[in-house]
C-alpha cells in the first residue's frame, strides 16, 4: 500500500520532469548539481592554494598559482617555504592521526555491523527482546552525543580509572567501544530490514533439506543479505570515520583522529585554510574507494530478495 | 484398523495463534502412496495444518504420527519430510546446481555421489542446460520443476506442497498440473497437496480433504464429495456453479412425506424414515445441481417425475459449450446449466423439474447431509 503511493507520485514526478524538455531538464540538473558540488571543487581548490591566496578577495575559483605545498606540509615532506611553515610548525603531523582513525573506524565498524547483524537476525526470525528491546536501542540515537559526552567522560576518566583501574581515556580501544556503542543500533536496524526481506520459506526449505539453524545462518540468509551488509557496513563506517565530537572529547595526543587532526589547523595562531581543506580531501580517499569497491554489491544487494517475495 | 500402518496420523490435532483457533480437532490417516489435497477456502486451515506434519509449527494439541513412531517433539530437519513452497523458496544466489546439491551437502554425501545424483534429477526435470543458472533467473515453471527435484532428492517420506500452481497463469497452469500427476505416478510417492481451487483437487487427489474454519468437512474421493457432499459447506463449495439450496419444511401427510416451500411440494416419502430418524425439527434444505435441473419437457422425455417449478428466466450467462440460466424461483434466484444450444432468453417463463434422483437434502440445523 504504501510503496504502491510512493510509486505512483515518483512515477507521476517523471511524467512532470519530461514535459519539462531536455534543455530546461539540463539546466535543472545542473544547478543542481554546482549546488552539490561547490564546496567539494572549493576544498580542493583550497587544497592546491597558496597562503596568499586562501582568503583572497574577490575569491578565486581556481588557484592561480597551483602548489602541493599543503599536502606536504601534512606530512612534514620536503621543506615549505614562509609563512606557512612557521604556521604548522605548531601542530602534530598527520600520520598519527590517519593511523588511528584508520585502526579506530574500521574495527568499530566490524564489531558494530557483526553485533548489528547478529542481534537483528535473532529479532527478525526469533521476536528476541519483543517490541521493546529493539526499539530500545534507538535511545542511544536519541540524545545529542554531547548529552552524553559528558557522563561518559566521567565514567572514563573517573570511575573506569580509579575504581577498577582501566585506563581508556586517549586510547583505540576506548574509541572503538563507544564508537561501536553509538552505531550498533544503526547496523541493527538497517540489517533488520534486509533480514526482514528475506522470505521465511527460504530459510524453512532448507531446514527442511536438513539443514541446523547455523547452516541456515551461513549458506543462506548471509549471502542473501550480503548487499545489505556492504551498504551497512559502508554507512557505519562513514560515521566512525568523520565522527568529531566524542574523538574530540575522548584523546588528546596519542589516539585522536582525523576529524580532530583537522580541527587542530584552526588555532589562535590563525587558521590554516591550505593544509586543512588538504586533509580533508585526504581524509575522504577511503571513503571513496570503499564506496567503488563495493559498488557493485550494493546494487546487486538491492535488488535480490527484495523482488521476489 | 486398517491392517496397514497408516504413512501419517494425525489425532485431534489443533492449533491456536494468539487465542485464535487455526486448527481444531483434526484426525486424519494417510497411507503410503497416496495423493490427498486439502482443500478449503483461504484461512482454513490447510496450510497450517500441512505445516504441523513438517514441524515448522508446533501443534497447540493432538498428536502427529509417522509411520506409527510419534513425531511431535521431532526437529524439521530430522522428520525427512519434503515441502514445496507456494512461492518455491528457492535460494536465489545460488545456481540451480547448488539448489539441488544442497540438502545432499547437508546429508555430506561424496561429492561423485552428489554429483551423479543432481544430474539424474536435472534430466529427469529437464534442467540441464540450466545448472549453472542462478535461481533468480529462472523462468516459473523452471523455478517449480527446481523446487520439487530439490525436495525430491533428499528422498523424504512424504512431499508436502502447498498451493505450487498458485502464481503460475492459467494455461501454463493446467500443463504443469498435469505434470505434477504424471510424476506422482511415476515416483509412486506419498504428496499432500494444499489448494483452494477444486478443479485442481478433483483432478489431482486420491482422496480430498475438504476444510473450513480450522475442521475438517468431509475426507472422500473426489466422487464421493461431488456426488455425496456431507456438509453444507461442502455441497456449496465444490462444483462450478454452485449447487443451489431451496429452505423447505417437512410435513407428513398420511404415508406420504413432503418438502414444501410456499406452494410447491417435493415428495421424499422413500426418504421418511431416515429422515425422521436424523433430523430433528421440520427444517430441510434441499440442494439441486444447476445440472440437475431440467425444462419440464426434457425432464418428461427422460421419464422423470416431480414438482414442475414455474420460473422466470432472469438472466443468460454463455459458456463455451454450455450456458448458465439464473432462474427467479418467487423471489429466490437459483442456476440451472442448459446446453449452448438453448434458445432461453431474459423474461421467459418456464416450468422446470429437480432431477429427484440427485437431489440432496440437508438438516438446516446441523448443516449435514441427510442419508
Amino acid at each position: 500500500m504504501q510503496t504502491e503511493t510512493n510509486k505512483g507520485v515518483t512515477t507521476a514526478r517523471i511524467v512532470e520532469t519530461r514535459k519539462l524538455g531536455p534543455a530546461l531538464r539540463f539546466v535543472l540538473a545542473l544547478i543542481v548539481a554546482i549546488i552539490v558540488l561547490l564546496p567539494v571543487i572549493w576544498i580542493l581548490s583550497i587544497s592546491f592554494k597558496p597562503v596568499e591566496e586562501w582568503k583572497a578577495d574577490p575569491p578565486t575559483l581556481l588557484p592561480r598559482r597551483p602548489i602541493l605545498d599543503n599536502y606536504k606540509i601534512l606530512f612534514r615532506i620536503g621543506n615549505p617555504v614562509g609563512t606557512v611553515r612557521e604556521m604548522v610548525s605548531s601542530a602534530e603531523p598527520v600520520n598519527r592521526a590517519f593511523l588511528n582513525s584508520l585502526i579506530i573506524a574500521p574495527i568499530s565498524t566490524v564489531a558494530s555491523v557483526l553485533i548489528g547483524f547478529c542481534a537483528a537476525y535473532a529479532v527478525s526470525r526469533y521476536q528476541v527482546g519483543g517490541n521493546f528491546m529493539p526499539f530500545f536501542t534507538l535511545t542511544t540515537r536519541m540524545f545529542p552525543p554531547a548529552a552524553f559526552a559528558v557522563p561518559l567522560l566521567f565514567y572514563y576518566s573517573w570511575i573506569l580509572r580509579n575504581y577498577l583501574k582501566i585506563d581508556l581515556y586517549d586510547t583505540h580501544l576506548g574509541l572503538i567501544l563507544m564508537y561501536t556503542g553509538f552505531t550498533v543500533a544503526f547496523s541493527l536496524w538497517m540489517m533488520k530490514g534486509f533480514i526482514d526481506a528475506v522470505p521465511r520459506h527460504v530459510e524453512e526449505a532448507a531446514i527442511l533439506d536438513g539443514a541446523s539453524p547455523w547452516r541456515v545462518l551461513f549458506t543462506i540468509t548471509l549471502p542473501l543479505v550480503k548487499g545489505g551488509l556492504f551498504a551497512t557496513t559502508l554507512f557505519v563506517f562513514i560515521l566512525n570515520w568523520t565522527e568529531f565530537l566524542l574523538a574530540l572529547e575522548f584523546t588528546s595526543r596519542e589516539a585522536i583522529t582525523v576529524p580532530v587532526q583537522i580541527s587542530r589547523y584552526a588555532t589562535a595562531v590563525g587558521e590554516f585554510y591550505g593544509p586543512k581543506a588538504a586533509l580533508g580531501i585526504i581524509a575522504s580517499i577511503p571513503v571513496v574507494i570503499a564506496g567503488y569497491l563495493i559498488q557493485r554489491h550494493l546494487v546487486t544487494g538491492f535488488t535480490f530478495g527484495m523482488v521476489r517475495e | 484398523m486398517s491392517e496397514e500402518r497408516p504413512l501419517i496420523l494425525l489425532r485431534g490435532l489443533r492449533k491456536e495463534f494468539n487465542g485464535l483457533v487455526a486448527v481444531e480437532g483434526l484426525d486424519l490417516e494417510i497411507k503410503e502412496g497416496e495423493f490427498i489435497c486439502f482443500l478449503g477456502p483461504s484461512g482454513c486451515g490447510k496450510t497450517t495444518t500441512l505445516r504441523m506434519i513438517a514441524g515448522l509449527e508446533t501443534p497447540t494439541a493432538g498428536d502427529i504420527f509417522l509411520r506409527g513412531k510419534r513425531i511431535n517433539d521431532l526437529p524439521p530437519q530430522q522428520r525427512q519430510v519434503g515441502f514445496v513452497f507456494q512461492n518455491y523458496a528457492l535460494f536465489w544466489h545460488a545456481t540451480v546446481y547448488d539448489n539441488l546439491a544442497f540438502g545432499l551437502r547437508v546429508r555430506e554425501v561424496s561429492k561423485e555421489e552428489i554429483d551423479r545424483r543432481v544430474r539424474e534429477t536435472a534430466a529427469r526435470f529437464e534442467l540441464e542446460p540450466l545448472l549453472e543458472t542462478r535461481a533468480s533467473r529462472l523462468s516459473l515453471s523452471a523455478m517449480q520443476r527446481v523446487a520439487l527435484g530439490r525436495t525430491l532428492l533428499t528422498e523424504p517420506n512424504v512431499l508436502l506442497l502447498d498451493e505450487p500452481l498458485n502464481n503460475i497463469r492459467p494455461g501454463l497452469r493446467e500443463v504443469m498440473r498435469a505434470e505434477l500427476k504424471r510424476l506422482q505416478q511415476q515416483l509412486g510417492r506419498t504428496m499432500i497437496y494444499v489448494t483452494h481451487d477444486q478443479e485442481e483437487a478433483m483432478t489431482l487427489g486420491d482422496r480430498i480433504l475438504v476444510m473450513n474454519m480450522g475442521r475438517a468437512e468431509q475426507l472422500a474421493s473426489p466422487r464421493q464429495i461431488y456426488h455425496r457432499p456431507e456438509t453444507l459447506f461442502v455441497a456449496g463449495f465444490i462444483g462450478r456453479p454452485p449447487m443451489n439450496f431451496l429452505e423447505t419444511q417437512y410435513r407428513v401427510e398420511g404415508d406420504r412425506a413432503f418438502l414444501e416451500r410456499g406452494n410447491l411440494r417435493w415428495e421424499v416419502s422413500e426418504k421418511r424414515s431416515i429422515i425422521e430418524e436424523k433430523v430433528k425439527g421440520n427444517r430441510i434444505v434441499l440442494g439441486i445441481r444447476p445440472e440437475h435441473i431440467l425444462p419440464v419437457a426434457e425432464a418428461r422425455e427422460k421419464g422423470l417425475t416431480g414438482q414442475a417449478v414455474p420460473v422466470t428466466v432472469d438472466l443468460v450467462q454463455p459458456l463455451a459449450r454450455k450456458k448458465i440460466v439464473d432462474l427467479k424461483v418467487g423471489d429466490k434466484v437459483i442456476k440451472m446449466l442448459v446446453p449452448g444450444t438453448s434458445s432461453l432468453a431474459k423474461g421467459e417463463e418456464l416450468e422446470v423439474i429437480f432431477d429427484p434422483r440427485k437431489m440432496h437434502l440437508f438438516d438446516q440445523k446441523t448443516e449435514r447431509a441427510i442419508v
